[in-house]
């Protein structure tokens, strides 16, 4: 993964299960991307490292983010960490792939409208599952990912 | 209505009762006192009548005397016509006393004592009045002088006055009794009427009561319509909730439980590979020099695998059974869409969707008679159907061709009632209930399936408003008999 001046990608994954954090880590890399991958196992921290100590969001300037967002998390919902995302002007363009167990319509249908780029069902079947994540892995050595503002 | 009801209507009837007799008894005591005042009257008038012949006759008796008086002082004959004509006049005078005292035999005696001193006054009258025709004035004179003629008179007029007095009593007597009955008429016509008022009256209120009993135990009637309508409907919304909540929890514990599975499943994945590794250490000759080497050999070719093969195993079964309590919970969310459905049609596809499978086993599905056309959903009927099919097809017995045979009931309360008889192995009666339960099969287990089909069959049945249920005798068949509303339940649909 890459961006037009070179500079690394930072992926960020907002997932409370360490397991599924791990198992998508391992696939990842077996597609054969090897970016930064930084794990928040909930929203409070995520939240902190993507808007800083001040929430303004400055911290995250001229940087090349993407968010790998787990709706299911303990201390608050990724639907309001992606509605915060997308309505912080430093961070708003910030690719943000959802990846979760929910495959509700509306819930799907929310998160688009919030502006989430992509939106992936974790498969139940560990096979469909990792070959998901490994595809996705692939998806983002291919992505081009804007600086932030 | 409260049970006073009949005891109030007693209360009427005894009312009613009372004022009839109390009219009854007036109209016989008027009738009687009617009677006593008309007999009284007429013995005061028969007492006046007394009187007056009394009278008369005294009368009578003095014109003869004034008579007698008047010739004896002037010796004319023109004096003496008074006293012939009173002379004349006193027997029938007497007569009419006579008469008017006959049903009085108290005062006879004296009556006839009266008769026997008017005759002595009248011999005496007679004689002097003979004196004086006859000249001897000297004579005449002498007897008047002698006063037998005025004591006579006074005894007669003593007498008569005694009776006249007497008959004044009587008479008094008979108006006092007059008076007494009127005033018991009076009296009485007015507590009677008084009782049949105040029975009127009872009758009236106790009427009113009634009446007012009646209208308050409608009103509570419509009242208690009215509640029983909304209980019915809180119930039913509060089933609904539960049945709702339901669903989510299910819904939301299989997710939850999918994503540790997902866990188990990934690094047994991850073990395996490892173990891919580690068996290509197993054929280097070297590991033999190890005194852990063929213990070490042991586990990664043998211990390792089986273990995780169960682990596989066990996940794999796991991961069905959340399946499919995802599905259950699923389909229990599905809003249901109501269409108009050609049940002959409808079993015709769903016959052609299995004939492959009965053709391997030369078996044969056919619809007995013509089938209705209902309103319901089409994908749960054919989820329904095709879970029932499926298991006829499944469930057989070894050398009997599957013969499968659809056709509708006749049903009560205008429903449709379908039927699917199979002639395969059947269910024992101890298992009739259980293979409805979710995960529960019966049986010998020799074919794949997690025991959710008729679970899910019922789940389904009922949310379309209808019921499912089995009948089976073991080793000759089974029949399942669907009972579905022509039309789906408005509350269903709601959702």
């Amino acid at each position: 993964m890459s961006n037009s001046e070179g500079k690394a990608v930072q992926i960020v994954m907002i997932e409370d299960d360490a397991g599924h954090a791990r198992l998508i880590e391992k696939n990842i890399r077996r597609a054969g991307v090897n970016n930064d991958i930084l794990a928040y196992a909930n929203g409070t921290e995520a939240l902190a490292f993507l808007f800083g100590p001040d929430g303004s969001g400055e911290s995250s300037a001229r940087k090349h983010l993407l968010v790998l967002l787990d709706l299911n998390l303990p201390d608050m919902t990724g639907v309001s960490i992606l509605e915060k995302i997308k309505a912080n002007e430093h961070t708003r363009r910030t690719p943000v792939v959802v990846l979760t167990t929910t495959d509700d319509e509306r819930e799907i249908q929310r998160c688009y409208d919030l502006g989430a780029n992509v939106y992936i069902t974790k498969p139940v079947d560990y096979e469909n599952f990792a070959n998901a994540i490994r595809q996705l892995g692939l998806f983002f050595s291919v992505i081009q990912v804007p600086e932030t503002k | 209505m409260s049970g006073n009801s009949p005891h109030l209507l007693r209360v009427t009837y005894a009312f009613a009762a009372a004022a009839f007799l109390t009219l009854v008894v007036l109209v016989a005591v008027s009738f009687w006192l009617l009677e006593k005042t008309s007999s009284s009257t007429e013995d005061v008038l028969k007492r006046r009548q007394q009187r007056t012949s009394l009278t008369r006759l005294l009368s009578a008796v003095q014109d003869a005397e004034t008579g007698q008086r008047g010739y004896l002082l002037t010796g004319e004959q023109r004096y003496l016509s008074p006293y012939l004509s009173a002379v004349q006049n006193v027997p029938l005078r007497l007569g009419e006393v006579r008469n008017t005292f006959a049903d009085s035999p108290a005062a006879k005696a004296a009556i006839e004592q009266i008769a026997v001193e008017v005759n002595q006054k009248l011999e005496e009258l007679a004689q002097t009045v003979q004196l004086q025709r006859d000249g001897k004035i000297a004579d005449a004179l002498a007897i008047v002088k002698s006063d037998r003629g005025k004591d006579i008179m006074d005894v007669i007029r003593r007498h008569i006055s005694e009776r006249i007095d007497d008959v004044e009593a009587q008479l008094a007597v008979s108006a006092a009794a007059q008076r007494e009955n009127a005033a018991l008429a009076r009296w009485f016509t007015l507590g009677a009427g008084l009782v049949i008022l105040l029975a009127a009256l009872g009758a009236t209120l106790t009427i009113l009561r009634y009446t007012r009993e009646l209208v308050a135990a409608r009103a509570e009637m419509e009242q208690l319509n009215a509640g029983l309508e909304s209980r019915v409907k809180e119930r039913t919304a509060d089933l609904q909730r539960a049945n709702d909540e339901i669903q989510r929890f299910a819904y939301i514990v299989s997710h939850d439980l999918r994503a540790p599975l997902v866990n188990v499943m990934g690094y047994t994945a991850e073990l395996e590979a490892g173990l891919g590794t580690l068996s290509a250490l197993c054929d280097d000759p070297k590991l033999d020099e190890l005194a852990s080497g063929p213990g070490a050999r042991a586990a990664i070719r043998e211990d390792l695998p089986e273990s995780i093969g169960f682990i596989r195993t066990s996940t794999h079964k796991m991961d069905g059974l959340i399946k499919a309590i995802l599905k259950l919970s699923r389909e229990g969310q599905r809003v249901l869409r109501p269409e108009p459905i050609d049940l002959q049609e409808f079993f015709q596809s769903s016959i052609a969707a299995v004939q492959h499978r009965l053709n391997e086993s030369e078996g044969q599905a056919e619809i007995v008679g013509q089938l209705p056309v209902i309103e319901s959903d089409r994908l749960a009927l054919e989820q329904v159907f095709g879970n029932l099919l499926d298991n006829a097809i499944k469930y057989t017995v070894r050398d009997r061709k599957p013969k499968i045979t659809i056709r509708q009931r006749p049903s009560l309360w205008g429903a449709v009632v379908i039927e699917v008889e199979d002639n395969g192995r059947g269910i024992a009666a101890e298992d009739a209930e259980r293979v409805f339960d979710l995960f529960r099969r019966a049986g010998v287990q020799d074919k794949q399936g997690e025991g959710i089909g008729l679970a899910h069959v019922r789940t389904l049945v009922r949310r379309l408003g209808g019921d499912i249920v089995m009948t089976s005798e073991l080793g000759k068949g089974t029949t399942f008999r669907v009972m579905l509303p022509r039309k789906l339940p408005e509350k269903r649909n709601e959702q």
